[in-house]
């Protein structure tokens, strides 16, 4: 009888994850079944009892078994769900059945209730926006003014939009072309200007908080990378840092324009001084390609991502690390801060879109398939759902492009709000403008497109 | 709702030429060509340097997407196409771990600009797919040992168009000092021999074969009679090689020869006498006739078929290989060994086995090919493949197998056959029912878990739903019109008989590794189909003809040939049958633990109280002479190499010495007052099955001396003679 009860719970995982997932009446007989024989009240190997719930929470010799609301990160999870059949549990058996670990899974999500009675173990969390203090900013909203002229190469394909930002006090918008930037203005979608940007592809464009400076990191692919700043009213270079062997893949700008980080394929995060172009520290921490790094607009924080799916929160200023967000399995494609510096998103190719609280790197509220691709009859196998481009505008409001050719708009609460198909061509970037109204898309096609807010 | 704006460059599909290079057909080969896709470089599994293709290229979606659409703008660049980090890779202008691969100024580097300046797009539609490849020549011959060769490579597509691929093919050598290959597909000669030389393009493999002839003016063919089509055969392949077989072997050689090849045993003395005495001229085939109904010859290849087969009993009920299994299922071979049943239908009836491993024996393939407590399909579809058809299929589990025709496909269709094998627990603990659960799940495709039904190897549809699969996996493996069964098991019992396989090794079957004589290898593969896989009549094929009968003595022409068959090749006597020669000669006694008194060590098999899981011989003297473990299929686990243990155990080991004084022959001859020279013959046709030469037996005399009731030197001489090269070896 109870298969009948559990079959449901797994097919509309959705619906049911209000349905409430208990020790006593769901987990205990699984571990019964399955566990107790050596992790039990006579015999507890590795010193863990899984026969009540109160061991349970203790553990056993190698930490907590289970974490609430972090299933990924429960030794328990892991266990039982590893690919290898060495390091499985139970040992020498065919794993769980699928619709167990999906409960199991549940369980620990939801909290580790003991009872019906008893209350989640995992704290709520207030994932809403307020906006960060206005800043003041000398004089009106920084737009180009006297830009040299610049004509780009007539080609016979544009650059795919590898980079874009969108200024965040002034109606402009910067895009990546082949050995330039276009800044547009967002009201008029006209083209304001060219800078050109010789070092080769920008790969990531950005604005600093004040809108007066475009920071544009890139080079050529396995020969040389670089960080340019430009002023945003003259289009003139103020600096060039760093002389890497190969194109910068990651980028930004610190808020006070102090510092500039830079990362790609050497795996080690550099942060130099704009002021002197010196190197003044290197984060050593990631394991492969840096992909996205980021300044918190407060300026404390600094999130880097790598390739192999690892985050990492670091001490903007002293360069220590803070915190290690571990949740992606596969490449984190990007990066953003909301402005009150409170929420983090990540995006990857594994699908999960994560709002993280920075304050302890708990992912508040978790997308596992934030764009989901449509599977066409008769297709079999994985197809690509990476997030691609996450961009979080003035209100809290995310904007993301994934491998499902969607555009996305996600409330700060995580809820969608519109999505907006770009069928033609992959969308590769995405920027919210300062004003919340318009949202832009750049597509590997190298088309920009534009909707309002507001339809 | 949206608009696009600024410049939306639409180049609309017309852009694309119409010949511009297609990825799967003109792009793809040239990563193959160019090595990109090999396992040591991007076609690792990790990839290298962060950057991964599919190994030589089975996943052309997957390739697609990684150029292309992993990370927009680098590896490809659309906008500035020559400055594509793969052409700049490839020609050498940036870093790259695998150096310059071609210059700008090659078709190579035409062609991938051409596609990336063509939008680097992807295949529209089904793209005609290489159905086949021929290398010619297919035979080339270099006289005088000096010269080259050019070869051409043709891929047949499946649109029925032809194309010249030499270009875009691999070549390799299997034997650089016979003939090398250059990258271009032309051969030269490097020195005498025969070998063959291969192409490999898309996913197939081909050969050529090189024979390097030196000149040789005095050279002229003896004419040998030939016994039956394998001498025949044999003979065309050495007159082309230049080569002279050698004498036929003596009557003494040869007693000795087919007793042990036959039953497993040395021959006794008064057999020796018997079978010297007759005056016959037909009396080699009266004897092979009389051995192969012997009991022996039950023994000895129940014994070959219980090592290939795993059979070994434990202790630990929940492996389903109970010491009372494993003694049903040896009983049930010994059985169909004995009334000659058909191979094939001794390979069918154990792979539809279903019920319990207790009572009914050829169930047990599924419960001694696994030694586990559960089943897993891939492992056993592996090893059912290596010991039935001498494939090893595994290989495209991961990628398509780069030196054979065997694709995923190939691999994905086959483990399906083994995804409902189930046993369940019986009416006690050793017991379990082998079933096949039809409801099981098929097998999914690596690339993309596309569920594959189950497929025969090479076949092109799967079985029929419904009935157990198995039954067709039987009707299609053990046909005689099943080459991959019919070579296999051929292949496997002249190896036996002549010391060497046609292919070697004997589970390694492959289009890369062909056999020695290719001819030969289908003449005794028909020959078994044809004769309704009788083994005692393929045996006796290859036992009486002239080529078994051949002295081991080299002549002028065959003393480096150890290939063609050409003089008989010395074998070291494998673990079993030493230990049962040792007793034999000796008159000796020697048990098994877990077995009767009197059992031979061809009647043993491994037996435990435990687990079965772990390499068991059941013998010290097995593990040291290299019996195998049985926990493999692999042809490897039976040793034939010599190694000091062996030195050493014969030498001080308890077995020869201890065995001597167990037998008392020397005792019983002192006693009888035998004369020396009896006794010293005695023991060299115990030992050797053969006289001692004059000059021996005066030097052993010698030895004796005067005392003829002294031991010692009769002791030392019986030890030296199961100390000798000449005992321990089959010749």
């Amino acid at each position: 009888m109870r298969s009948l009860l559990l079959f449901p719970l797994l097919l509309t995982s959705a619906a049911a994850a209000d349905a409430v997932v208990t020790y006593d009446e769901h987990i205990k007989p699984i571990f019964r079944e399955h566990c107790l024989k050596c992790h039990g009240e006579d015999e507890q190997k590795a010193d863990l009892n899984l026969a009540n719930f109160t061991s349970v929470l203790k553990g056993g010799s190698g930490d907590k078994a289970v974490i609430a609301g972090r299933a990924s990160q429960s030794l328990l999870f892991q266990a039982i769900t590893a690919e290898d059949d060495s390091e499985r549990m139970p040992p020498k058996k065919a794993p769980l059945p699928a619709p167990q670990i999906e409960l199991i899974r549940q369980w620990i999500q939801g909290g580790l209730r003991e009872s019906s009675a008893s209350k989640s173990l995992v704290a709520e969390r207030d994932t809403s926006f307020k906006p960060a203090a206005t800043l003041n900013f000398d004089g009106p909203p920084p737009m180009p003014e006297s830009l040299p002229t610049f004509t780009p190469p007539k080609l016979k394909r544009p650059l795919p939009i590898i980079a874009m930002a969108a200024s965040p006090r002034a109606p402009l918008i910067a895009v990546a072309g082949h050995e330039h930037v276009r800044l547009v203005d967002a009201n008029t979608q006209k083209e304001l200007g060219v800078l050109a940007f010789p070092e080769g592809q920008p790969n990531v464009i950005r604005f600093s908080l004040d809108g007066r400076v475009l920071m544009v990191a890139g080079g050529k692919p396995v020969q040389s990378g670089s960080v340019v700043l430009f002023d945003i009213k003259t289009g003139k270079r103020l600096t060039t840092i760093g002389d890497e062997t190969d194109a910068a893949l990651a980028a930004d700008l610190s808020p006070d324009q102090q510092l500039v980080a830079l990362g790609g394929s050497g795996k080690v995060v550099k942060i130099y001084n704009t002021a002197d172009g010196k190197l003044r520290h290197k984060l050593t921490k990631h394991t492969d390609w840096i992909t996205a790094l980021t300044f918190s607009p407060d300026g404390k924080k600094l999130a880097s991502s790598d390739r192999a799916g690892g985050i990492h929160l670091w001490d903007a200023t002293g360069g220590g690390i803070l915190l290690s967000l571990a949740e992606h399995k596969a490449a984190v494609r990007a990066l953003s801060w909301r402005s009150d510096s409170r929420m983090l998103a990540s995006g990857g190719e594994d699908g999960l879109l994560i709002w993280w609280d920075a304050k302890d790197g708990w992912p508040a509220i978790t997308n596992t398939n934030a764009h989901p691709p449509v599977r066409p009859t008769g297709y079999y196998g994985k197809l690509p759902n990476g997030v691609l481009s996450a961009a979080f505008g003035p209100n809290g409001e995310l904007l993301t492009a994934g491998r499902d050719k969607q555009v996305r708009l996600w409330a700060a609460n995580g809820s969608v709000l519109k999505s907006f198909a770009n069928e033609t061509s992959l969308p590769l970037q995405t920027s919210i403008t300062f004003d919340g109204k318009g949202l832009f898309a750049g597509d590997a096609a190298g088309a920009v497109r534009y909707w309002t807010a507001a339809n | 709702m949206f608009r696009s704006l600024f410049v939306t460059f639409l180049f609309a599909a017309s852009v694309i030429a119409e010949e511009a290079p297609s990825f799967r057909r003109d792009v793809m080969p040239i990563l193959f060509r160019s090595g990109c896709n090999q396992g040591t470089c991007h076609g690792s599994a990790r990839g290298k340097d962060g950057f991964m293709l599919s190994l030589f290229g089975y996943d052309a979606k997957g390739d697609y997407y990684r150029i292309t659409q992993e990370m927009v703008g680098r590896r490809v660049n659309l906008a500035a196409p020559e400055q594509s980090l793969m052409l700049l890779k490839a020609t050498g202008k940036v870093p790259h771990t695998g150096g310059e691969l071609f210059k700008p100024d090659t078709k190579y580097y035409k062609t991938l600009l051409a596609w990336i300046e063509a939008g680097a797009p992807d295949d529209a539609g089904a793209v005609p797919q290489p159905v086949e490849i021929t290398l010619s020549p297919d035979r080339i011959a270099f006289e005088g040992g000096k010269g080259t060769q050019k070869t051409t490579v043709t891929a047949r597509y499946s649109d029925g168009s032809k194309r010249d691929v030499t270009d875009l093919a691999l070549f390799a050598t299997n034997n650089p000092a016979t003939a090398k290959i250059d990258k271009n597909g032309i051969v030269s000669a490097s020195g005498r021999g025969d070998t063959h030389v291969f192409a490999r393009f898309n996913r197939f493999t081909i050969g050529s074969e090189v024979i390097v002839l030196p000149q040789d003016k005095n050279y002229a063919w003896t004419n040998p009679s030939a016994n039956n089509y394998i001498d025949e055969i044999v003979h065309d392949r050495l007159q082309k090689l230049r080569l002279l077989p050698s004498d036929v072997c003596d009557d003494e050689t040869f007693i000795r020869r087919l007793y042990i090849d036959l039953t497993g045993s040395l021959p006794t003395t008064k057999e020796y006498r018997e079978f010297m005495a007759d005056a016959s001229k037909d009396k080699r085939t009266a004897l092979i006739d009389q051995l192969l109904q012997s009991d022996g010859f039950t023994d000895l290849w129940t014994d070959l078929w219980a090592e290939m087969l795993r059979v070994k009993g434990g202790g630990y009920a929940p492996s389903a290989t109970d010491v009372k299994a494993a003694d049903v299922y040896y009983e049930w071979i010994r059985e169909q060994i004995a009334k000659n049943r058909p191979l094939n239908e001794f390979v069918a009836d154990q792979i539809t086995g279903t019920g319990s491993n207790l009572t009914n024996g050829p169930a047990n393939l599924y419960t001694m090919l696994v030694h586990d407590v559960k089943v897993t399909p891939k492992n056993l579809a592996a090893d059912f493949s290596q010991l039935f058809t001498g494939v090893r299929i595994q290989c495209a589990e991961c990628h398509n197998h780069p030196f054979d025709r065997w694709t995923q496909d190939d691999y994905y269709g086959w483990v399906s056959f083994f995804t409902g094998i189930q046993r369940k627990l019986g009416v006690e603990p050793r017991e379990f029912y082998v079933f096949n659960d039809l409801s099981a799940a098929p097998a999914k495709h690596l690339v993309d878990e596309r569920p594959m039904q189950p497929t025969v190897l090479g076949g092109e549809s799967s079985v029929p739903k419904g009935k157990d699969p198995r039954q067709a996996l039987a009707a299609w493996l053990t046909s005689p019109k099943n080459e991959l069964f019919t070579r296999n098991l051929a292949n496997r019992m002249w190896a036996h008989l002549m010391g060497r396989g046609l292919v070697e090794p004997l589970d390694d079957m492959r289009v890369s590794n062909p056999p020695t004589n290719g001819p030969l290898l289908d003449a005794l593969a028909k020959h078994l189909g044809d004769s309704g896989f009788n083994l005692r009549g393929f045996i006796r094929d290859i036992t009486t003809s002239r080529t078994y009968q051949l002295s081991a003595k080299p002549n002028k022409t065959n003393a480096d040939d150890t290939r063609q068959f050409s003089r008989s090749q010395l074998r070291r006597l494998r673990a079993d049958v030493l230990l049962d020669a040792i007793v034999e000669a000796t008159d000796g006694q020697r048990g098994f633990t877990y077995f009767p008194k009197g059992t031979k060590a061809i009647q043993h098999y491994p037996r435990s109280p435990g687990d079965t899981t772990r390499p068991m011989t059941g013998d010290p003297f097995f593990e040291t002479f290299g019996r195998a473990g049985r926990a493999s299929v692999c042809v490897c686990d039976t040793k034939f190499e010599p190694t000091l243990s062996q030195t050493l155990h014969m030498v001080a080991g308890d077995t020869v010495q201890s065995q001597i004084g167990a037998g008392q022959v020397i005792e019983k001859h002192l006693k009888a007052v035998t004369p020396p020279e009896t006794i010293i013959e005695d023991l060299y046709l115990r030992a050797l099955s053969r006289k001692p030469k004059p000059d021996e037996l005066k030097s052993l005399l010698e030895l004796v001396g005067s005392d003829t009731k002294d031991r010692k030197p009769y002791q030392d001489i019986f030890w030296s003679l199961l100390n000798s090269t000449e005992f321990i070896f089959n010749h």
